[in-house]
């Protein structure tokens, strides 16, 4: 394949080429209640074409590598039809060339490890879930492990190779009692071997109980309150509602965006520190190299409360005259890179978690994520269960906690950050466009924010 | 030799679906052309049942014996099959592919674009227009060894519009779209308007009414509604025991104006098709007749272990529709249609004089929608005074329960539906029973 691409890209006719093709090795194990719902261990390869043609791109996806060079020429009239129409030209800003070879050492290959087997870990966890209670009606327990390989290659004479692992488990429980159908999960996502996967019963056992308590939980009441939220629902809030808005590919055509999201703006108190960090060991959010064959580089989204860095693709970082930090990212051989998180979360603070509990008369502790979303300014996220905190202390067990808010007063107003970080890769993804689950990690201690406020009736 | 005869000559029965995925795209961002794109992905997968135990493997742009060897070895620890590929017969054919697609040229689908971006930033200079166009064509194959083969090309063409309006300590985000198989049904000038008129309505940001006012959803609001049901309809969810709906056909559940069917026959529908992917012809499915729940929604699977019958609804990719040969079929609407009643959104506004009225949510299908529970953010919602609406709202979340609220709560039904999320006709649905709180 090197020599073909290398071939291709040395006739591109295009101002910018560069080629990606990806091969994938994944397999899958599903349970729901009694039924295998999937077992499989699947091999796929496609590729992707994406040129600049006089400040505009042209792409083409395929699945057939004869079509290669077909596909460089398709790409090209297309970025030409587009061009036509341009009075903005992307640019892209320079890089030094790339050659590099990066493939992570996995204890236990999963691709050894026999499909049987994965189905005998999965089903093990179902049944822990399935025999707790006689209340759980339902489950879902799926195992997922891929190796993406991928050769990324451009005509600026990068050229790279790399393989890219993940391993997710994921453990829920269904729970039902008079006609009320409660769920609750726990969830496992890292850049690894099999070893990641095994052993994992506590975390069946704790989705089961969790869903089972829930039945007797009481509905939280709307309205504002002062929340506590635990490492994994503030690392999830804050990729959901800062993080996004530090993609700087929202920017890129957008003059007043940009002066909100202006660097050296107070975001938050002194102690609130974010960073996106392109490769911690195990992390699912790794990418050694982006899917533009930059180099990882950590960044500083908040610094001490001030807005300090952005994400960059070579595009954005361009224009607002950057560095380009690694962050162009794409789910698959489907797609081009378009600016994503990676491994992205706020910084130990000093304060105790009882702290944070002690100063709250009457408020939410908020814990694990059933998902959110964000559009610029305005977010939404659930946590997994909650309880009241009634004069300094936890109370009673709440469900259907939903959070949402303006993002800005939101970070403004969290007033104390624990000391007890923990990162967190779950078994979902991260979503934007069309482009969804990319492997992702979030990350934080626990945090406090005043004035938060929760749907419900 | 062909994949389905490899496999069959190792397996009892299997089946082989093949989706051939050709189209071109356009996206526009900041008002500008930006990218062109085109994709042609031949995916498959492969359901053998040997040993009288099912496997599945997929694959693309990969070799054939590597498939027959991965669904072989997935049926090798897999379950017993609990139903068997049925014979497949060429039914009555949907119209699904309008040739006229076929040939909108990258630039036809740039001058739109271009149009729309003209017609809002003409009215609102400050507004930021983001817009993708895409057209193309998704091919579906299937043989099985019970005999015959089934082959279908289907059109699409979708547009949509994303607008952003920054002013100083307030972001206004809105979000149209459209997705339709036939040249004729998309209007680029309609969908402009619509964006239009959320603009002209969200200039100025008002309170929003607290406590449970009546709460009009727009067809795209009102899938807010749709989705616990579909998720409740579902064969599967019966089956597993977490449907709310489980033993209760015939039992008035919902408002009797309520009227809910799955029709994936509907001409040059956004998700019809002669037959589904496991090659069941299609079906119009009432699920709701005058409130009563009438029937679930089944794949082969679902329906062996319901012991039903497949309602043609064994659909891969679920009801977003994600690259579908990756996926197994699981049960799925096709077209999920609420029957309409009268008047347009405005006649509804005129009617409920106070209110809210919600165009978009934030955090759809978060929460526990199995119980029929929903809790969003409105990203697109508008405060009613005297019948007409006096601003948007903003940091305001709505909550409820679908099963309460559309038995309890209904309150009209208007005309004017609209095609939403590629799957929904939806007219505008008035209520109250919902909770909204805002900052």
């Amino acid at each position: 394949m090197e020599a073909h691409v290398r071939e291709v890209l040395a006739k591109s006719p295009a101002d910018y080429t560069e080629i990606r093709w990806e091969e994938v090795d994944r397999s899958r194990v599903a349970f729901q209640r009694d039924q295998l719902m999937a077992l499989e261990r699947s091999r796929e390869a496609g590729g992707i074409v994406r040129v600049l043609v006089g400040g505009a791109w042209g792409v083409a996806v395929f699945t057939d590598p004869d079509d290669l060079p077909r596909k460089v020429e398709e790409a090209t009239q297309l970025a030409r039809a587009a061009a036509r129409h341009v009075r903005d030209p992307i640019r892209l800003a320079e890089v030094p060339p790339v050659q590099d070879r990066f493939f992570p050492e996995l204890k236990i290959d999963f691709r050894e490890v026999p499909l049987e087997e994965k189905r005998r870990l999965a089903e093990g966890y179902n049944k822990i879930i399935l025999n707790f209670a006689p209340e759980i009606v339902s489950t879902a327990v799926r195992y997922t492990d891929s190796l993406r390989r991928l050769i990324y290659a451009n005509s600026q004479g990068t050229y790279i190779e790399q393989a890219i692992p993940d391993v997710t488990v994921l453990l829920l429980a269904v729970a039902r009692k008079n006609g009320d159908i409660q769920q609750a999960f726990e969830s496992i996502g890292e850049a690894g071997g099999y070893e990641i996967a095994q052993a994992r019963g506590e975390l069946a056992e704790a989705a089961a109980k969790r869903a089972v308590d829930l039945l007797s939980a009481k509905p939280v009441k709307g309205g504002r309150y002062t929340v506590v939220l635990d490492q994994e629902l503030a690392g999830v809030f804050i990729h959901e509602a800062f993080g996004h808005i530090c993609e700087a590919d929202f920017l890129l055509k957008n003059e007043p965006m940009r002066k909100v999201m202006e660097l050296g703006k107070r975001f938050g108190v002194e102690a609130l520190n974010v960073v996106d960090d392109g490769y911690i060991p195990g992390a699912r959010g790794n990418v050694p190299y982006d899917d533009e064959g930059v180099p990882r580089k950590k960044v500083y989204l908040i610094k001490e409360g001030v807005l300090s860095g952005l994400m960059h693709s070579r595009a954005t970082a361009e224009k607002t005259g950057m560095e380009p930090t690694g962050n162009a990212r794409a789910v698959s051989w489907e797609h081009e890179p378009i600016v994503r998180m990676r491994n992205t979360y706020i910084e130990p603070g000093e304060a105790s978690f009882e702290e944070l509990i002690a100063g709250v008369d009457h408020g939410i502790y908020a814990k694990g994520a059933f998902g959110g979303q964000t559009e610029f300014e305005q977010f939404t996220f659930s946590a997994g269960y909650a309880y009241e905190i009634v004069g300094g202390e936890i109370g009673d067990m709440l469900r259907d906690v939903v959070l949402t808010g303006n993002v800005f007063q939101t970070l403004r107003n969290i007033d104390l950050i624990a000391d007890d970080f923990q990162l967190k890769g779950g078994a979902g993804g991260c979503g934007k466009y069309s482009q969804s689950p990319l492997p992702v990690t979030d990350g934080a201690p626990h945090v406090r924010i005043r004035d938060v406020i929760i749907g419900g009736r | 030799m062909g994949i389905l005869e490899r496999a069959a000559a190792a397996a009892q029965s299997a089946e082989l679906y093949e989706e051939l995925s050709e189209g071109i795209g356009v996206t526009f961002r900041g008002g500008e052309i930006e990218k062109a794109s085109s994709q042609t992905v031949l995916g498959r997968a492969l359901r053998v049942i040997a040993g009288g135990r099912l496997g599945f493997a997929s694959t693309a742009g990969e070799d054939e014996e590597k498939l027959v060897e991965a669904a072989l070895t997935s049926a090798n620890h897999g379950d017993p099959a609990p139903f068997g590929f049925p014979p497949l017969r060429t039914g009555a054919q949907v119209e699904v592919l309008d040739e006229e697609v076929l040939s909108i040229s990258p630039d036809e689908l740039i001058s739109w674009g271009e149009e729309a971006v003209r017609a809002i930033r003409e009215e609102f200079p400050d507004v930021i227009v983001d817009a993708s166009l895409s057209r193309g064509t998704v091919e579906v194959r299937i043989e099985n060894t019970s005999g015959g083969e089934l082959r279908e090309r289907r059109s699409y063409l979708s547009m949509g519009i994303e607008t952003q309006w920054i002013r100083e300590g307030d972001i206004y985000l809105l979000w149209v779209g459209r997705s339709v198989r036939r040249k004729a049904d998309l209007s680029p000038e309609a969908l402009t308007a619509e964006a239009l008129r959320y603009l002209r309505w969200g200039e100025r940001v008002v309170p929003a009414p607290q406590g449970t006012p009546l709460v009009l959803f727009s067809p795209k609001g009102a899938f807010v509604l749709l989705l616990p049901l579909i998720v409740g309809f579902s064969g599967l969810s019966v089956v597993m025991g977490t449907s709310p709906l489980r033993g209760r056909l015939g039992e008035q559940v919902f408002d009797p104006r309520f009227n809910l069917v799955d029709d994936g026959t509907l001409p040059y529908a956004p998700s019809s098709r002669s037959f589904d992917d496991e090659g069941v012809p299609t079906s119009c499915l009432p699920l709701v007749e005058e409130g009563v729940a009438k029937n679930f929604f089944y794949d082969l699977r679902a329906a062996a272990l319901a012991e039903a019958e497949s309602t043609g609804s064994g659909i891969r990719g679920g009801v977003l529709r994600g690259s579908g040969f990756r996926s197994p079929p699981s049960p799925s609407v096709r077209n999920i249609v609420v029957q309409p009643g009268e008047g347009s959104l405005e006649d509804l506004i005129a009617e409920m004089r106070e209110g809210i009225v919600v165009a978009d949510v934030l955090g759809l299908g978060q929460g526990n929608i199995q119980s029929g529970a929903f809790s969003n953010n409105v990203s697109a919602g508008f405060v009613v005074k005297d019948g007409k609406v006096v601003g948007r709202l903003k940091n305001t979340m709505i909550a409820g329960n679908v099963y309460e609220v559309l038995k309890d709560g209904l309150k009209a039904i208007g005309g004017e539906p609209e095609w939403v999320y590629g799957t929904a006709y939806v007219p505008p649905i008035l209520v109250d029973g919902v909770s909204v709180v805002a900052r």
